[in-house]
């Protein structure tokens, strides 16, 4: 049982708790959107947001209401709320939980954001592959909508708030938020260039403001309960708020595990999940997704918040939080998480395209003990090339798992490549040095 | 131009400049001098981004930025030449490197190829030895293959088809590095065939296979020229390897076109080369045309003329003069007619149609040119397009029309007979914001139905009426006359449509309306010319800066042709013949007295020739026994000829009727100058030599005229020129942008007081409501976007992509006859029939059939012929037929 | 032709957009299900439907995975490979796959009726390993349960296994 009080998944963990309408409402459930439409300013829920420091769950960590903020003013049209569903990042499966068992709330945060914002219409843009997901949340639209939250004249007050869920249809990019965008106007997932940014030219070219599930889900509680009393959660002023980490790999209790962020590793790791899965040693963790380096035993007392996983050489990412037991092979590990990446470049930009078939073929070569000593090099400068030259942050992921593992783990490289040598004594002279 | 533009102030590597707001650092460099590498980057394309190979330094900025994409700011320093942005420049082209086959030796692109230069430039090469992927070729087309395995994915070519040509025909298919261009499936590509994908392709990926194989870029020679297939007169640049021509392409930002091309200027050039070409004058004797040297067949055409002449005047003599000869050839042809022979009976292919517009304007507006240019057009916030289908038939002035639509955001509006319907042609009226979709033979009401709006809706312009009270007052009765009722029943189109069509045209500030072939080759295109003409006046927008009228030339250099006055009623300038001073003034410089009489148009010298009154006839580059209907009976009226001499490139129905054929140089080896339909003035240039023993129109006419003993001696094109300019002041600047003329105010002046009282009764009626009996279509004549006249189908990349005659039918005619696309169908009516492939097409309306004119001479017996009583222009665009299904 | 037989579907997806190449997807995934795979006549009829050209809706149906534009076997196997599954052992299913099924990836069994797909992360990557089948998840499989749901599939074309509104660890029971 946590020791930390639960704001996200607390309805969820009530017994016989079903997501539906009546059980949400039950638990005080659009209270929040009640408290405010019609009866606050729009501009005092985004200060109500700046002030308790949430910031975006979806990888980036940037704060949200400094986001709305950015909205020109005065701008006369429309413009969009899209909630960012896809979750793709391996390691992550918090959303999915999120939406599948107490999707009301999401939804009460997007109405919540979409007055704040003055968006008439929300998309919600989700993974194809969470078909379920899909249909409860276009249930709950539904009893949403007759419940008079969505559609023309919410709760009476005369604002229009439609909610629209687009399913995605396989494409890990479009977690990306000028990528959804793209997505969601039917063209392929390719993020745009930035600047302009979402806010000023998004959807439909339009102002849009795109926030991850989990983000959102935090807003009936910072309006419902204040701003000051979220602030004062997990690790003010900069990381506030609980997060919901998702622990995958060699643990024994696998799971989404809603903490305080400023946790550590360690509580993460060994309290809530039960410590490792045959109480082996713990070889290496990553503590943000796929797209965050690797961290080491060393960091196991880092905390859990997003200044103390940049400082210490990562980022809290998605929170997908991956074990990884004594006894794993960490150059296969890279290059798993390599032919991830490889498959899902959207081939945009040549650096991540080439590179990262590339990077895989290389790794596929040194796994396959046909590696040679020059390929860590080549390595090293390829993920060097690639970083901070591409369009969107997927470039900087890619490279992750191979420069952090090649960072802490080099001799199992070198190890893979020796045996690869010593099996291949023999070399070919070219055929131009013979005389 | 005055648009106020704000600047910035950077550096660049420590050289300030200033640019104006808005411009990309990648640009700002370029004008200093710094070249920065760059595939995906393309000034007509909106920056992507996506090679990265454009890397800078921009300080106070922490990673390094594509200057492709960064817009240069007041302050901002870049730095383009540092150890950093050099190694990343490099480590780009590693990566882009990595899966290129390198197979420069058989590459097109070898030696004019940025991966090969900026390799070059880099000593890049690729560390990779990993297996590279592989595509398989793709005939794409018979015209075009791609080779994705030298693809750099820059997607210039996909966002060319997209943003520039509107047509949407390739795409990026799959993702990551298996990505490749495709276009749908594994069908061959079926587009408008621009070439530009191949001209914009930075690496050898898509290549013409017209050329494939044939040459490297350092053997060619290089002619800069203009295209002759249509009135746009795009700049191209012709290569050739000896004799041979080998290639056409046009180089970014050339002439009017920008670069731009279409198919028939960028797959349309192999018709020189054709080998049907007349390569020897031919003379006929006991009936059939066999070869003679120049001497004979000189010779006997002057001793022919001399005999003809003593015998019956020189009235007559009659001359007919193609729209595709340079203007020092139509200018020496008239002068050669009216000195050499001493007649006024001369006309060119201006007559088809152009004509009607030219004389619009000159009654109106006092100019015989457009008043405004291709920039007026992009720069429209409005445009009012009658009976275009621009795509096809002047397919550059339509880039300037989506310009202005897709980039500067102006408001079309469109009155044509096409349907806005997505195919492999781009379709202007899918880029409307109001579209009426009329039938051609009532494109005049549609006018009418506009003036109606114009006049009720209170949109005319207080100085107009004012200062035209009788005028306004005249049309505005007449419109009143009209009955929203009938107009509706005419055209098909609500009053509200119309009310607002008239209102956007109004609340324009810079208002261009093109005029089409299919309205001013129509029944009564004179007439909606003048009345739309009377729309710009009304609504104040005639005199406007920005604001025009341009008509749209069919003919390379139909505009040429008025303004040398190779038509009867025109002297050189677009003089009137019966103008004194003009009269005096040219015969001054020609040392001659111009002949008295009126001179015979087009029809009316066939008619004279049927007569007996006409017995010579002098045709250069034209085919009116395949361009007319055969009820005007020009074959047998050409047969009644005592001598019809003929310059040609090849041995066309009119040739093959001919006492004496010179052989003529095509466009591609000859010197001189065209004149395009906004007036532009351009240098053509000889590609190569005259194939065989032929020779430039105008050297043939010269050789003519001296053994007449009445010589027009000139050293070469230029002293033509020279002449011309003599005559008229200033012809043709020949500089890069052309300057048009301003409207003439006394001429509006006599219009709006006197002017346009002579027709108005004529053309503020309805034109007649064609009544549709069951079972027939309307058959019009059109030009396609895969051919120019005749002449086209002489080329071999043309026909490659359209090898012959079709009828494009609407599905729902089509469903009714059960009738599908490849199926043979037999048109006929009281005059003839005619039978042809179908192909159904969503664009086009139903109730009507179009048949391209290109392959159409059997089906010109099913179409009557009216000749327009003011600018005696023929008119037999479409006609009623049956459509039967047959096998 | 799909706008016979989903007009109201294809009317009410067409509503939710302003602009209506935004519809590009759901139609493409109505016509996956109408056809099993998407077929050059759908995309040509969708491109109508969107005023689209055929290429423009082939360069979206081929950048997303999920969008076939081939036939698939009746149930579409797709295991998730990616680190976290393989960690839990997602090779050894890929493996049972081709022991009883005797199909590797990207095959088809000889019936027709699966198709096995070796996928990226699917967000069960702490109830590894897992698959996919058609629209359902399945997770924490063993030897067993994959046996199981092979049978159940074949014979009532589901199984109850398949994982019902996702939470893990689950919630206490209701006493
Ligand atoms: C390659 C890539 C994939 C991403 N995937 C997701 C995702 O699946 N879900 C998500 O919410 N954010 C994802 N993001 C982050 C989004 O771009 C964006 O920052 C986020 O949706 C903003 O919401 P937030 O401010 O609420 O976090 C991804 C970013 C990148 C660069
Ligand atoms: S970094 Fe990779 S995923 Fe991101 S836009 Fe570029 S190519 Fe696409
Ligand atoms: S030219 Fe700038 S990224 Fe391609």
């Amino acid at each position: 049982m946590p020791k930390h009080e639960l704001i996200l998944l607390k309805n969820m963990m009530q017994p016989g708790y079903t997501g539906s309408l009546q059980d949400y409402e039950r638990a005080g459930g659009y209270q929040a959107l009640r408290k405010v439409v019609g009866k606050a300013q729009p501009a005092e829920v985004t200060a109500m947001v700046m002030k308790s420091g949430l910031r975006g769950r979806g990888g980036a960590g940037f704060p949200t209401g400094v986001k709305w903020g950015f909205l020109p003013k005065g701008y006369v049209g429309p413009r969009y709320l899209c909630c960012n569903a896809d979750e793709s990042e391996p390691g992550t499966f918090k959303d999915r939980q999120l939406i599948e068992r107490d999707p009301h709330q999401i939804l009460e945060g997007i109405l919540l954001a979409c007055y704040a914002i003055g968006a008439e219409t929300a998309y919600i843009y989700i993974r194809g592959e969470f078909v379920l997901g899909a249909k409860i949340l276009e249930q709950a639209i539904a009893e949403a909508r007759t419940a008079g939250y969505i559609g023309a004249n919410i709760l009476g007050a005369g604002i229009t708030a439609n909610v629209w869920v687009h399913r995605g249809a396989g494409a890990y990019i479009c977690g990306e938020e000028t990528a959804l965008l793209e997505s969601l106007e039917g063209k392929r997932g390719l993020p745009r260039v930035k600047p302009p940014f979402p806010a000023t030219h998004g959807l439909y070219n339009k102002p849009t403001v795109v926030n991850n599930v989990e983000t959102l889900a935090n807003l009936p509680h910072i309006v419902g309960r204040g701003p000051e009393w979220f602030a004062s959660i997990g690790s003010p002023p900069k990381s506030t708020g609980t997060r919901v980490f998702c622990v995958s790999g060699h643990v024994k209790r696998p799971g989404n595990y809603e903490v305080p962020m400023g946790v550590t590793f360690r509580e993460l790791i060994y309290e809530q999940a039960g410590g490792l899965r045959s109480d082996k040693l713990l070889k290496a963790f990553i503590p943000g997704g796929a797209s965050a380096p690797f961290l080491t035993p060393n960091h196991l007392d880092v905390k859990l918040d997003f200044e103390s996983v940049a400082a210490a050489g990562s980022m809290l990412g998605s929170g997908g939080v991956t074990v990884m037991e004594e006894g794993t092979d960490m150059v296969w590990a890279a290059l798993r998480l390599m032919e991830f990446f490889y498959h899902e470049s959207c081939g945009k930009c040549s650096p991540c395209r080439e590179g990262s078939s590339w990077l895989v073929q290389t790794m596929r070569r040194i796994v396959a003990k046909r590696g040679r000593m020059e390929d860590l090099e080549t390595l090293v400068d390829l993920c060097k090339n690639i970083e901070g030259r591409t369009v969107c942050a997927f470039g900087d992921a890619s490279v992750a798992p191979i420069m952090s593992t090649l960072k802490y783990w080099r001799p199992e490289y070198v190890a893979l490549i020796q045996e690869a040598e010593a099996a291949n004594l023999i070399k070919l002279e070219p055929a131009g040095a013979r005389h | 131009m005055a648009t106020t533009t704000e600047t910035v102030r950077l550096t660049i590597d420590g050289v300030p400049i200033s640019v104006p707001k808005g411009t990309l650092v990648i640009e700002a460099a370029r004008r200093v001098g710094v070249m920065i590498p760059h595939f995906c980057y393309h000034p007509k394309l909106k920056p992507d981004a996506n090679c990265r190979m454009c890397l800078v330094e921009v300080e106070r900025m922490p990673k390094l930025q594509t200057s492709c994409s960064t817009v240069a700011t007041e302050g901002m320093a870049v730095r383009t030449a540092t150890t950093v942005v050099h190694d990343a420049h490099k480590s780009v082209l590693e990566f882009i490197l990595a899966n290129h086959p390198l197979d420069c030796p058989v590459c097109d692109q070898g030696g004019k190829c940025d991966l090969q230069d900026f390799s070059h430039q880099y000593t890049a090469t690729s560390r990779f030895e990993e297996t590279k992927r592989i595509f398989q070729k793709e005939y794409f087309s018979p015209l075009i293959e791609t080779q994705m395995n030298r693809c750099v994915q820059c997607l210039r070519c996909v966002r060319y088809c997209d943003e520039v040509m509107d047509v949407k025909a390739l795409a990026p298919i799959g993702r990551g590095t298996m990505t490749e261009i495709k276009s749908f499936g594994a069908h061959p590509l079926d587009c408008e065939f621009c070439g530009g994908c191949v001209q914009i392709c930075p690496v050898g990926a898509i290549v013409s296979r017209l050329s494939m194989y044939e040459y490297r870029p350092w053997m060619l020679k290089r002619a800069d020229t203009v295209c002759s297939f249509c009135g746009d007169g795009c700049q191209i640049t012709v290569q050739t390897k000896d004799q041979e021509l080998i290639e056409v392409n046009s180089a970014q930002g050339a002439g009017r076109n920008s670069g731009d091309l279409c198919a028939r200027g960028f797959f349309g050039f192999r018709a020189a080369s054709h080998p049907d070409r007349v390569t020897q004058p031919l003379i006929r004797r006991n009936g059939v045309l066999v070869g003679a040297t120049w001497e004979e067949a000189l010779e006997y055409v002057a001793e022919r003329t001399k005999r003809l002449k003593q015998a019956h005047g020189p009235q007559a003599f009659g001359g007919l003069i193609s729209g595709r000869c340079t203007n020092e050839e139509l200018y020496l042809f008239q002068k050669f007619m009216r000195v050499t022979i001493g007649t006024n009976n001369l006309d060119s292919s201006a007559r088809y149609g152009h004509v009607n517009g030219v004389e619009a304007m000159r009654v109106v507006q006092g100019t015989h040119r457009w008043t405004v240019t291709f920039e007026d057009i992009v720069q429209a916030d409005v445009l009012l397009l009658v009976g275009t289908n621009i795509t096809e038939t002047n397919p550059i002035t339509g880039l300037k029309v989506k310009e202005a639509v897709k980039k500067q955001g102006a408001a079309l509006l469109t009155i044509e007979a096409i349907q806005p319907a997505i195919g492999a042609i781009s379709n202007i009226s899918n880029l409307s914001e109001q579209h009426v979709c009329v039938a051609p033979s009532q494109f005049g009401a549609a006018v009418l139905g506009l003036l109606k709006a114009v006049v009720e809706g209170n949109h005319i312009d207080s100085t107009v009426r004012q200062q035209g009270e009788d005028y306004v007052a005249a049309i505005s009765q007449a419109v009143q006359k009209l009955a929203w009722e009938d107009l509706a029943l005419s055209t098909g189109v609500s009053r509200e449509s119309f009310v607002q069509m008239a209102a956007s045209l109004a609340k324009g500030r810079r208002v261009v309306v093109l005029a089409g072939q299919i309205l001013l080759r129509s029944q009564g295109g004179y007439g909606i010319c003048l009345n739309l003409l009377d729309l710009l006046l009304l609504t104040g927008k005639l005199t406007a800066r920005g604001c025009g009228f341009a008509p749209l030339a069919e003919e390379n250099n139909d505009q040429g042709a008025v303004e040398m006055g190779a038509v009867a009623a025109m002297l050189p300038g677009a003089l009137e013949i019966t103008d004194q001073d003009a009269r005096a003034r040219m015969s001054r410089a020609w040392k001659e007295e111009l002949p008295l009489a009126t001179g015979a148009t087009l029809v009316e010298m066939i008619d004279r020739a049927q007569a007996g009154i006409i017995k010579g006839l002098f045709i250069v580059g034209e085919n009116p026994v395949g361009s007319l209907p055969p009820q005007i009976g020009t074959r047998e009226a050409l047969g009644k000829l005592d001598l019809l001499v003929c310059q040609e490139l090849f041995l066309t129905e009119t040739a093959a009727l001919a006492h004496v054929v010179f052989p003529a140089a095509s466009a591609v080896e000859k010197d001189g100058t065209f004149t395009n339909a906004e007036g532009h003035v351009q240098a053509v240039r000889s590609a190569i030599n005259p194939v065989g023993d032929s020779r430039p129109d105008w050297e043939i006419l010269s050789a003519l005229s001296v053994f007449m003993g009445v010589p027009l001696e000139y050293g070469d094109a230029k002293e033509i020129l020279k002449e011309i300019r003599a005559v008229i002041p200033g012809y043709g600047s020949l500089g890069p942008l052309p300057i048009p003329p301003a409207v003439d105010a006394a001429a509006v002046g006599r219009y709006m007081s006197e002017g346009y009282r002579r027709d108005l009764a004529t053309r503020y009626v309805l034109p007649e409501r064609a009544v549709r009996s069951e079972g027939t279509v309307q058959l019009g004549l059109a030009q396609t976007l895969f051919h120019s006249g005749k002449l086209s189908t002489h080329s071999k990349g043309l026909l490659q992509i359209e090898p012959g005659g079709f009828l494009q039918m609407n599905p729902l005619d089509a469903a009714r006859y059960a009738i599908g696309t490849g199926d043979r169908v037999r048109l006929s009516n009281s005059m003839g029939e005619f039978t042809t492939t179908a192909k159904v097409l969503d664009r086009v309306p139903e109730g009507l059939a179009w048949l391209p004119d290109h392959f159409a001479q059997n089906a010109l017996q099913l179409f009557d012929c009216a000749v327009d009583p003011d600018t005696k222009v023929p008119c037999y665009r479409t006609a009623s037929v049956s459509v039967m299904k047959t096998t | 032709m799909l706008i016979e037989k989903y007009k109201q579907e294809i009317d009410s997806i067409l509503s939710r957009y302003p602009v209506k190449r935004s519809a590009l997807i759901p139609l493409l995934y109505l016509a996956q299900r109408d056809e099993g795979f998407i077929s050059e006549p759908a995309m040509k009829e969708i491109a109508g439907l969107l005023r689209l050209t055929p290429p423009q809706v082939y360069e979206t149906a081929t950048f997303y995975t999920m969008l076939n534009l081939k036939p698939v076997g009746k149930f579409h196997l797709q295991v998730c490979k990616s680190l976290m599954c393989a960690l839990a052992g997602s090779d050894t299913v890929i493996g049972w796959v081709k022991t009883k099924l005797g199909i590797r990836p990207g095959e088809t069994t000889a019936d027709g009726l699966f198709t096995l797909t070796a996928v990226e992360c699917l967000a069960a990557c702490g109830t590894a390993p897992m698959m996919q089948v058609n629209e359902d998840y399945y997770e924490r499989l063993t030897e067993e349960t994959f046996d199981r749901i092979l049978a159940d599939l074949k014979k009532d074309g589901t199984c109850s296994l398949k994982t019902g509104p996702f939470m893990w660890p689950e919630a206490p029971k209701a006493q």
